[in-house]
């Protein structure tokens, strides 16, 4: 078998990248949003091992999240300025969605259901109907910071401060929406605490729509299943990873880097992991193994995103920010890899 | 650990010891080299095999984990390349070998002069043949005083650094007494590491050893010689293969006693001034002078090794409690990068 090749993206973001997305639909279009506020369109050439830069477009923000809408030349942002905005890729038009009352730090689109969710640290959801754009959005409270938000078919998982996990319902969503008076903001369909004993960092869900797994900044990653039965939930764990022994001089023990991001494969539903130590691991969910583990890159690992296919796996780095830091810039340490995989890399070995 | 104990092994000893060519480091036989060549240069950091070669772990990496080896690990900077072939002793370029050869002399030699010079003992004559010193520098008595005056400086500053807890002034006082004739067995010298844990003593006080060589009763102390150090004490012993593989370089992180002050491996941090100077005192062996200063050593060791062993315990607790690169349970790091000046949104700034 041929090795799986690797190669960077020309004319990377010029500060940190906040998120890095591929395009659900069959195109290899792929958005990264950057704390340089701007939102860069990459795509992956055909055949050819290169990632071209097609479109940059200016906020007046730093951008915080970025994701694509109902097609592949519409992409919602989640901006520092309280804004979710639409973007039009390609005239490059932006319109305001939604203001929160404090910078927004997720947003994601549900195709399914045409809904557009975004979290903000004014611990609100706001949800849009995109099919009725000039409807206002619905707002959900929520009881702490929200800090990572992800969407299956079905279920939206909104991971915040105090491990607090909140998982709603997609349909209810949007039947709250639709009726002609929402007066009640919905309640969630589960209220979880995360398994996982600090902050958590990130959240993807399973495509097959079973479940998902949470990442903390304490080197762990925690799989999960939606389903409320004991032995659903008897089945969730927790493991350790993104961790490096430290050097004997320096009194040993392990120095333990938080896990900044997760992606599930859409084909094989497996899922990788990127931390701050700059490695990316590639984790078997149903074996509980990990398959591959990459060599590491120059940076922390900020945004990990398969494409539809599965045939790439994009990998944003930046320096990650540590404890103590004054003063921080991923100028020039910023890069986009894209990683082709070969036929069966990510391919799982089921259950043992 | 029955090994033959003469003290300084000639150079011809230490040309033939086989050595890694990606870190330098010699080896008492070929075995113990491709073990620790298998260990540290050749084992593959996804999986844990070792392989034979840097080219079959290339393979290997390749294969199994569809990566390339660019580098060998733990390797000097200028031996990581993959194009060389190297196991064991096979494979090393010509040029390496002689440089090799060469530095190993260098560090004889300087060795053996930095002996002599503390001494003032011709050389052996196992080595007298092929390395008569040029250069034999011999102490002076206001040499030797001056020493003296520096230790007694560095004991006050270390006493008064509440580094040591036991009577070392004592030793100190004895000083007064002249120098009188070298004793033929170098006393232990208790800074240097040991494989044997039995022949490092806690020194328990200061007091406990009269001034005089009969404290050192040549049946208890190491063979006299043996305790020179190796040509090449600065390397830090790295890992567990270090320790099973190269017993000379004595890694026992302080089980049975404390772990020697100045060795690199242990709690305190030594700079390489330091190790020299404490090479330099070691290797002086014989007249009372050298005798007191090592006595006033033996007091405050016991104090330091205390500290190291301490930190040891420290870093022992550490392990438990690892590093977290990014500790905030509360505040994410978007929210500390949003605080920035270089990041904040001003409502109205932009608008």
């Amino acid at each position: 078998m041929a090795p799986a090749a690797q190669f960077e993206a020309a004319q990377p973001p010029k500060d940190a990248i906040s998120s890095l997305v591929f395009s659900p639909f069959a195109s290899r279009r792929m958005l990264v949003s950057s704390w340089d506020k701007n939102v860069y369109l990459y795509e992956v050439a055909d055949g050819a091992e290169e990632a071209n830069l097609v479109g940059t477009f200016t906020h007046r923000a730093p951008v915080m999240d970025v994701c694509f809408g109902a097609d592949d030349n519409e992409a919602f942002l989640a901006g520092m300025d309280h804004q979710v905005n639409r973007l039009n890729l390609t005239t490059g038009e932006q319109t305001v969605m939604s203001t929160h009352g404090a910078p927004v730090r997720c947003v994601v689109y549900s195709s399914e259901h045409s809904l557009l969710i975004s979290a903000s640290w004014d611990s609100t959801l706001h949800v849009h109907s995109t099919r009725n754009p000039s409807q206002k959005p619905l707002s959900i409270p929520l009881p702490g910071k929200p800090h990572a938000l992800a969407a299956s078919p079905t279920k939206l998982v909104v991971a915040m401060t105090a491990r607090l996990v909140h998982i709603y319902d997609l349909p209810t969503l949007t039947s709250t929406l639709s009726s002609p008076n929402p007066q009640q903001p919905p309640q969630p369909w589960q209220q979880r605490e995360s398994s996982l004993k600090f902050l958590t960092r990130a959240v993807a869900c399973m495509p097959n729509d079973a479940g998902y797994s949470t990442s903390s900044i304490e080197g762990r990653v925690a799989v999960e299943w939606f389903e409320d039965s004991a032995e659903s939930q008897a089945r969730k764990y927790a493991f350790k990873c993104h961790r490096q022994a430290a050097p004997e001089e320096e009194g040993g023990g392990d120095v333990v880097y938080p896990v900044n991001a997760l992606a599930f494969h859409p084909v094989y539903g497996t899922f990788a992991s990127g931390g701050g130590d700059g490695t990316v691991a590639l984790w078997d969910a149903e074996a509980k193994r990990r398959m591959r583990q990459y060599q590491k890159f120059p940076e922390s690992v900020a945004a990990l995103a398969f494409s539809s296919d599965g045939r790439f796996l994009a990998i944003g780095v930046s320096p990650g920010f540590e404890t103590g830091m004054e003063d921080y810039s991923g100028e020039g340490r910023t890069k986009v890899f894209v990683r082709e995989l070969g036929e069966t890399e990510a391919k799982g070995k089921g259950a043992k | 650990m029955g090994k033959k104990k003469r003290g300084h092994p000639d150079v011809e000893e230490l040309l033939s010891r086989p050595w890694c060519y990606y870190c330098e480091r010699d080896f008492e036989d070929l075995k113990l080299l491709i073990s620790h060549q298998k260990a540290k240069h050749f084992k593959c950091d996804r999986c844990g095999k070792r392989l034979n070669t840097a080219g079959g772990l290339s393979v290997h990496m390749n294969q199994v984990h569809k990566e390339n080896l660019t580098t060998v690990e733990n390797a000097l900077p200028n031996r990581q390349g993959l194009d060389i072939e190297i196991f064991g002793m096979e494979g090393v370029p010509e040029d390496i070998i002689q440089q090799h050869n060469q530095r190993i002399i260098q560090n004889f030699y300087t060795a053996q002069a930095e002996r002599q010079a503390a001494t003032g003992n011709p050389p052996r004559g196992l080595s007298g043949g092929q390395g008569p010193a040029k250069k034999l520098k011999y102490e002076t008595p206001e040499e030797l005083k001056k020493r003296l005056a520096d230790h007694r400086a560095k004991v006050a500053a270390q006493k008064a650094a509440g580094v040591s807890g036991v009577p070392v002034a004592a030793a100190p006082a004895d000083g007064q007494s002249p120098a009188q004739g070298a004793s033929p067995f170098p006393p232990p010298q208790p800074g240097y590491p040991y494989p044997v844990p039995g022949a490092v003593p806690p020194y328990p006080a200061a007091q406990t050893y009269p001034p005089t060589t009969a404290a050192f009763p040549p049946g208890a102390a190491p063979p006299a010689g043996a305790t020179a150090p190796f040509p090449l004490p600065a390397r830090p012993p790295s890992g567990p293969a270090a320790a099973a593989g190269a017993p000379p370089y004595f890694y026992n992180g302080g089980a049975g006693g404390a772990p020697p002050p100045g060795y690199p491996g242990g709690g305190a941090p030594s700079t390489v001034d330091e190790l020299v100077a404490n090479a330099a005192r070691q290797g002086a062996g014989g007249d009372d002078i050298d005798q007191m200063i090592r006595l006033a050593e033996a007091g405050i060791k016991p104090g330091a090794g205390r500290n190291a062993a301490d930190e040891a315990g420290a870093g022992e607790k550490r392990k438990k409690g690892s590093r977290m690169v990014y500790g905030d349970t509360e505040v994410s790091p978007e929210e500390k990068m949003a605080m920035l000046p270089r990041y904040r949104w001003v409502e109205g700034a932009a608008a």
